[in-house]
């Protein structure tokens, strides 16, 4: 008998359907339970569900006795019918509209994906038009994964405002089957970062302003990762597949880095992860977001900034769930290099080091990142509660 | 003259015709059609529920708190609440092991098997 609290009432029913047990008894008790005291969730217990109105222990006990009926001993495969790859013939103005009272859009003027632009679009890659790229769900092991095709994708990319030749990018970004739209309560956000060849070939921003809207590429792919996430892995309904309290608006085009690696005193990232550099990798990372390293007490302020210590200090407030993922200037990677850091890992093995006979914050070294793109017009850097995920080939989707 | 008018009248219905006609095809070529985004949902297979108790009496039902804050003070409520209402039940309290609410706990799920006859599992949250 799974017990759930009243606001995810939808949620549970719709998903033990998907997975199977449309019958699932299920006991919904008062939301939230977080906070309350022994004493208020006794009394929770000792009256009636909000959902069904019965005493809820009462339905407890039935759920766990009461003879199973015809229904809830079925078994056998169900198909699911699926939608029609086609919507129309309708006007343009009606298929906007219906684009947004369905859920696939982010709510802002998008592309609408006729043949014409999702042709144009499929010629961004060498990979046929009905190939599988992957499965995304809005949270593993709680959700049945849906599946994509190359053309599915395009047609995502296509509503986003991008290129064909950012295609490669959007298909690997898929492929990953990572969602941007995390089904969480914590409203978690996803940030790619881009490195190798393709940075320039497409005419990534990487310099001043890197995360900012001042490039079609960084902001289309971004805004295409999120649409992918809402229509291919089924994170488009709130209460039901997004359960984000309060939301994050980094996730409308997600956390879009390019790498600045001309400007890089180590070694790139992607290389960091075993690739060559002439390889074009996106890299995934999780959490919370991210902010400046300015707004926080930690900030440098010396003429003479001691970054290593300023990041020792900072991260004593970042959480242990994801660790710690900085965006350096490039101005603060060199000042860095400058004072003895010659490599990353000597910087990040020194901010993980704990005090003599303390525990380490982190779980381990591996939850530091630091990654460089900005555009040097001050040593400023952004820091979150993000996580490394891993990172995949761009190329193998040309 | 009545032949005259009888004419104008029929260029008049014609061209209003045309005209009509002209307007409708225009908005047959305003229509379009697009593709759908969305992915593919997977079949579902239905998995027959677990057979239930004839009774509680004597038997072990095991509360597990999956990790949500909170759900194991709202199982020890309901723990304490078969003690005061029907002590012939009894109760076992058990934390999910793994990493995250949806992980697995294979030793757990084997205790269960072998000593539970029913379980509760607190919360989905």
């Amino acid at each position: 008998m799974p017990i759930v609290t009243e606001v995810f009432e939808v949620l549970a029913k719709t998903n033990a359907a998907k997975r199977g047990m449309p019958y699932q008894r299920t006991t919904f008790v008062p939301h939230p339970v977080w906070g309350r005291s022994a004493e208020q969730l006794r009394e929770n217990i000792e009256g009636s569900s909000p959902v069904s109105g019965n005493p809820i222990m009462e339905e407890i006990i039935q759920g766990l006795t009461r003879p199973l009926n015809a229904e809830e001993q079925k078994s056998g495969l169900v198909e699911v019918s699926a939608e029609s790859s086609i919507i129309g013939p309708d006007s343009e103005d009606n298929l906007i509209q219906y684009f947004h009272d369905d859920g696939m859009t982010d709510y802002l003027p998008f592309v609408l994906p006729t043949k014409e632009r999702v042709e144009a679009m499929l010629k961004g890659t060498s990979h046929k038009r009905d190939e599988i790229v992957g499965k995304m769900s809005p949270a593993a092991d709680a959700y049945e994964p849906w599946t994509f095709t190359v053309e599915q994708v395009a047609v995502n990319a296509v509503m986003a405002g991008a290129k064909p030749e950012y295609f490669p990018v959007i298909l690997a970004i898929a492929s990953s089957g990572i969602s941007s739209m995390h089904s969480s309560t914590n409203s978690f956000v996803q940030s790619l970062v881009i490195n190798g060849p393709v940075r320039k070939e497409i005419g990534m921003n990487y310099g001043i302003g890197a995360m900012g809207p001042f490039s079609h590429a960084n902001a289309t792919i971004g805004r295409a990762y999120t649409l992918l996430s809402k229509n291919l892995g089924h994170g488009q309904i709130p209460g039901e597949t997004y359960l984000g309290a309060l939301g994050n608006a980094m996730t409308y085009a997600n956390i879009v880095i390019a790498e600045n690696e001309e400007e890089n005193p180590w070694a790139p990232f992607h290389v960091e992860k075993g690739f060559k550099a002439e390889d074009s990798t996106v890299s995934f990372f999780m959490g919370y977001g991210i902010s400046s390293g300015q707004g926080t007490v930690a900030g440098a302020t010396q003429n003479d900034p001691k970054f290593d210590r300023e990041f020792k200090n900072l991260f004593d407030t970042v959480g242990t769930l994801f660790g710690a993922f900085v965006v350096l200037d490039p101005t603060v990677a060199k000042n860095i290099y400058e004072h003895g850091y010659d490599t990353k890992q000597k910087l990040i093995d020194f901010v993980f080091k704990p005090a003599e006979g303390q525990k380490p914050h982190f779980r381990s070294a591996d939850s530091i990142s630091f990654v460089v793109t900005g555009g040097q017009t001050n040593l400023y850097y952004h820091y979150g509660s993000m996580r490394y995920m891993r990172t995949i080939s761009i190329d193998e989707w040309r | 003259m009545m032949r005259m008018r009888t004419t104008w009248l029929l260029i008049a219905a014609s061209f209003l015709g045309f005209s009509t006609l002209l307007k409708a095809q225009a908005a047959d070529d305003s229509q379009i059609t697009v593709y759908n985004p969305r992915g593919i949902p997977p079949a579902i297979e239905l998995i027959p529920m677990a057979n239930r108790l004839e009774s509680l009496d004597g038997k072990t039902i095991y509360f597990v708190d999956d990790g949500f804050l909170g759900g194991d003070i709202l199982l020890d409520e309901m723990i304490q609440w078969f003690a005061r209402n029907r002590p012939e039940v009894k109760t076992v309290f058990r934390k999910k092991g793994g990493m995250g609410f949806a992980a697995e706990d294979p030793e757990l799920w084997a205790e269960m098997k072998e000593k539970a006859d029913g379980m509760v599992m607190a919360t989905g949250h």
